[in-house]
């Protein structure tokens, strides 16, 4: 059943001009950031390895933040149409309707993804960090935006209103991307180390960093970038299941 | 009396004269004793954009200790005859080596980023507290090579390239559902 959710999502959100749209302002920006990347005086003066980087990191950024917008709306729209109790009403079961949005908030970062790989490969040219940055972005993306749509969703379970979900999910982003920009010589106290351990998107930038930078490539040379991505996910998906609990004991019209 | 007022001038002389010896002694007109030996190549070459590091020794050769002894860099741009300020080309303009010990030898080392291409030569100074005039090292040339950029002729056509064709998709998707509509 959640195959139909998610074919339904992808004729009607993503197969349309607003999420085309989304695209095209993607392209247009990872256009702009190797362009000035490889051209401009002063920035084609970085090192290749660290050129690389600051791409992977506007693509992550990028893509994360147009699923989070995504995510905000694509569960709490059938509540403010009032089109989910019709949908609860049909044999569709609350796991089904979150697989299948779930997989349509997927597939957006997969077009994303897709969208970024022509820059990635001419940015990456002559260096053979080609193949680890595709793969790279690939994994440390998915696990990211992952955790984001089933954060965003348990937060949409909890709101059942676009506007508060989005206000948190970009405020939960803005909170974690922040600190994750700063330089190495602004964390050296122990509360920085500690929230750059455990913040997801923090990890993911480290992670390419020692991909790209110190060529640490294998998965486990990687591991302690991972595994708290990981579990950031499983806290998400905790936070989710709490959320679906909730959900089904409140019943789709809430009583306020 | 008269032998007083003599004797007295004397002495005011002569502790005048010892007092402007003691003052010249402590900064004297001479360069300190010091040796500056560069390790690294006395040529460097790099494209702009490449790291090198400038390496050499410092030793005090006199037989007392030296104070606030301090090291910095001094770039001269040679096509321009200007000095270069290494604003971007090293996070450390100096270094402050503090004292050093009779015939005692410190490591000197400074990382250098290439950033426009050129000949330049770097000296290294050093300059002691107690001395007027600066020590310097010999020569270190830099041979700097343009920056080819990595491929901009191939980046432009995927940078227009790729917004066009998702433009395209747009207007097919578009022009489909006023079809089926």
């Amino acid at each position: 059943m959640y195959f139909h959710i998610w074919q339904k999502e992808i004729k009607g959100e993503l197969y349309t001009w607003k999420s085309m749209l989304w695209l095209l302002i993607s392209s247009l920006l990872f256009s702009v950031t190797s362009y000035l990347l490889l051209t401009n005086k002063e920035l084609s003066l970085l090192d290749q390895t660290e050129l690389l980087w600051l791409l992977g990191k506007v693509i992550i950024g990028v893509a994360l933040l147009i699923v989070t917008v995504d995510a905000s709306s694509v569960i709490t729209t059938e509540f403010e149409k009032e089109t989910a109790e019709s949908i609860f009403l049909s044999p569709v079961s609350l796991a089904d309707f979150i697989l299948g949005k779930l997989l349509s908030s997927l597939t957006l970062w997969l077009a994303i993804f897709a969208v970024s790989i022509p820059y990635i490969l001419v940015t990456s040219a002559g260096s053979h960090l080609a193949i680890p940055f595709l793969a790279y972005i690939t994994f440390l993306g998915t696990l990211g935006v992952l955790g984001f749509v089933l954060l965003v969703f348990a937060i949409s379970l909890f709101f059942r209103s676009s506007k508060n979900t989005l206000t948190t999910s970009l405020i939960i982003l803005l909170g974690l991307s922040i600190p994750a920009v700063f330089s190495t010589t602004l964390k050296n106290d122990v509360a920085s180390q500690i929230i750059s351990r455990v913040n997801p998107i923090d990890n993911i930038f480290s992670s390419l960093d020692n991909v790209l930078v110190d060529y640490h490539v294998s998965l486990l040379q990687n591991w302690q970038f991972i595994v708290p991505l990981i579990a950031f996910c499983l806290l998400a998906f905790i936070l989710l299941l709490f959320a679906m609990h909730q959900f089904q004991r409140q019943g789709v019209i809430r009583s306020e | 009396m008269n032998m007083t007022k003599t004797f007295i001038t004397t002495c005011v002389g002569i502790a005048s004269l010892l007092f402007a010896f003691a003052v010249n002694a402590q900064t004297t007109n001479l360069p300190p004793p010091l040796s500056i030996q560069i390790l690294s190549q006395n040529t460097l070459s790099g494209v702009a954009g490449d790291f090198v590091t400038v390496r050499g020794q410092i030793m005090n050769t006199g037989a007392t200790t030296l104070n606030d002894v301090t090291t910095y860099l001094s770039l001269v741009d040679t096509g321009t005859k200007l000095p270069v300020d290494l604003e971007d080309w090293s996070a450390e303009k100096g270094l402050y080596m503090g004292s050093i010990d009779a015939k005692q030898i410190l490591p000197l080392s400074w990382k250098i980023h290439f950033v426009k291409a050129g000949t330049y030569s770097l000296i290294i100074v050093a300059e002691a507290a107690s001395n007027q005039i600066p020590q310097v090292s010999t020569i270190t040339h830099f041979d700097v090579a343009v920056k080819k950029n990595l491929n901009p002729g191939q980046v432009l056509p995927v940078a227009l390239g790729t917004p066009i064709i998702i433009l395209f998709l747009l207007f097919v998707l578009s022009y489909r559902k006023k079809v089926d509509e």
